[in-house]
């Protein structure tokens, strides 16, 4: 069994962007956005918020560049 | 005929299916938020639609495949139903508060929710939302309660995916300017070759910019509640907030700046964004449409600037680009936030008319087709225009001549180009003749001198555009009951540009049944 076959994950990577950073953006998304509303703002949640956004304009620069 | 009804009667269930779905996932806000009251009026709500679906869907499961009529009535009835039973939360949460429920602790009612005790409110409420157009019969949206703030934003967000998957999916056409993207010479790549997995990769993409909308106006120093609201709202180009002044309630320049790009994000091809996330980067300028999404909203915003700084309201530079390009970039995807307040600057039913009517020359424009933007759609201005330039140029050409007509990397033989241009032309005369007709139904309805022309068309354009900006007519008080039905058929038809609802309405007043 992989991390692919998992309830939640399978449908997600099948539905999904067919990218493995893409998807797990998709996955973490709801993770942060929670994260932020138990914790407020605070340094560690606002350097995740800008990690993720940092991770997606970065790679989505990368693959155009690649390409 | 019966066949047809069939077919149709199996989709409209199943979307109704989906819409008490919909409603089922929302129960979680209430628990949430600890509005209890809120549970039995939503459950409700969510009953009604998912039980006649479901009855549809088993009393014509067995119909035939739809065809591209069926789509445009699937379409266009779709609509129209998800509007009316997604008015349900609204009417009942309403009548809960107003009655007081057994064993629940209700709020104090407020004039706000009191509103929705009236049915065309709440069906107007509704239909703003799943048209994404924005324009609301709240007056002070901050006093709603959290059940129905989020109701609102979620209808504009399944609204947006919707009508992505409509002009992408399922009536993509000549000239409508999804089948021209996917038809493209220089890019034929269709985003996937069936209709479920084109839908599912526009999910992806859209679920995507949505979390990276929040977490951007999050940043922004927005809270987070109304970044989740105003982050779904502002991609989908709906426009709906959860604060009394729109985005002007938080007068932050961050919060203004950041809102822009998502905004541009709702008004772009979503087969564009497929190929951009893909590593084409190139799509930013190769494609015709993008480029125009930029071009036109730069020189849209520079030229209310200057007449905003020159001759207007603003005294310094900033303040005008501030406001400005907010406003321009704001109607011109059809999302309808709104910076331009009295609380904080100058309200824009109070900016001079030339502006407003800049403003609303967005609003009739409004974004890519194959997004979530309102207006007649870039691809076909730039058909009319190319397609108006073209047939002039012709006279100065020998009769033997062999001319074609390029857009977006495509060369048109005379049969196609005489097909697309003539398909823009029909959508751009009927929207001018509806925005027409309502201008004057709202003339003769509303108390004559209270607002001037350029404010009246500037509503007008704001509902059939799905845009949502408002000059102050639009208020459960201030826009008498004809006019709410008149601005319920614009937002309509200019959801689901124009010809499905018109199809849809023949063939229902046609006795004799569905096409023959």
């Amino acid at each position: 069994m992989t991390v692919r076959d998992l309830p939640v994950l399978s449908s997600v990577f099948e539905a999904g962007a067919d990218d493995r950073v893409f998807d797990s953006l998709l996955l973490v998304g709801p993770l942060v956005i929670g994260v932020i509303i138990l914790l407020e703002r605070s340094l560690i949640t606002e350097a995740l918020a800008l990690a993720y956004i940092a991770v997606f304009v970065v790679y989505t620069l990368y693959r155009g560049i690649r390409k | 005929m019966n066949g047809s009804i069939a077919t149709v009667g199996r989709d409209i269930g199943r979307i109704l299916e989906a819409l008490g779905g919909l409603m089922l996932v929302s129960l979680v806000v209430p628990v949430v938020w600890g509005e209890f009251y809120a549970l039995p009026a939503l459950l409700v709500s969510a009953v009604i639609p998912l039980g006649i679906g479901r009855l549809l869907y088993r009393r014509f499961q067995d119909a035939e495949a739809p065809g591209r009529f069926h789509g445009m009535i699937v379409a266009a009835s779709g609509w129209f139903s998800v509007g009316l039973f997604g008015s349900l939360p609204f009417l009942l949460i309403a009548w809960s508060v107003q009655l007081g429920l057994p064993g629940f602790t209700t709020p104090a009612q407020t004039a706000t929710l009191a509103a929705f005790t009236e049915p065309l409110n709440a069906l107007f409420e509704s239909m703003s939302g799943f048209t994404g157009t924005g324009l609301t019969m709240t007056d002070n949206e901050e006093v709603l309660p959290r059940t129905l703030q989020w109701w609102r934003t979620f209808s504009e967000w399944i609204g947006g995916v919707g009508v992505i998957v409509l002009t992408t999916a399922i009536l993509s056409r000549p000239g409508s300017g999804s089948l021209t993207l996917y038809e493209s010479e220089a890019r034929s790549e269709k985003i996937h070759p069936s209709i479920v997995s084109t839908v599912r990769t526009i999910w992806w993409i859209f679920i995507l910019f949505t979390f990276v909308s929040i977490l951007a106006l999050w940043l922004a120093g927005m809270p987070i509640w109304g970044a989740i609201n105003h982050g779904m709202t502002g991609l989908a180009t709906g426009g709906f907030s959860i604060t009394d002044n729109s985005i002007a309630t938080y007068d932050s320049v961050a919060i203004d700046f950041v809102l822009i790009p998502i905004m541009l994000l709702g008004s772009i091809a979503f087969p564009v964004h497929y190929l951009i996330l893909q590593g084409d980067l190139r799509n930013f300028y190769s494609d015709l449409q993008t480029r125009w999404v930029f071009g036109y909203m730069g020189l849209g915003s520079a030229l209310l600037w200057s007449f905003l700084y020159f001759a207007g309201p603003y005294e310094t530079p900033f303040a005008a680009l501030r406001y400005g390009l907010f406003q321009f970039v704001s109607a011109a995807t059809c999302t309808g936030f709104q910076t331009a307040v009295d609380a904080t600057n100058v309200a824009l039913g109070r900016w001079p008319s030339y502006a407003q009517l800049t403003v609303t020359f967005g609003m009739f424009v409004g974004g890519a087709a194959g997004s979530t933007a309102g207006g007649i759609k870039l691809i076909r201005g730039l058909t009319l225009a190319k397609g108006i330039r073209h047939q002039i140029a012709d006279v100065f050409y020998p009769e033997s001549a062999i001319r074609r007509l390029e857009i977006n990397g495509r060369r048109l033989n005379e049969e196609e180009a005489s097909r697309e241009f003539m398909e823009a032309a029909i959508i751009v005369v009927l929207w001018i003749t509806f925005l027409v007709i309502g201008t004057f139904v709202l003339l003769l309805t509303l108390p004559s001198g209270e607002y001037s022309l350029a404010n009246v068309l500037f509503e007008v354009a704001s509902a059939q555009g799905n845009v949502g900006l408002s000059s102050g007519i639009t208020g459960p008080e201030s826009l008498p009951t004809v006019g709410k039905i008149s601005f319920l058929f614009h937002m309509w038809i200019g959801r689901l540009e124009i010809i499905p609802v018109l199809v849809t309405l023949r063939t229902i007043f046609q006795r004799g049944g569905l096409y023959r």
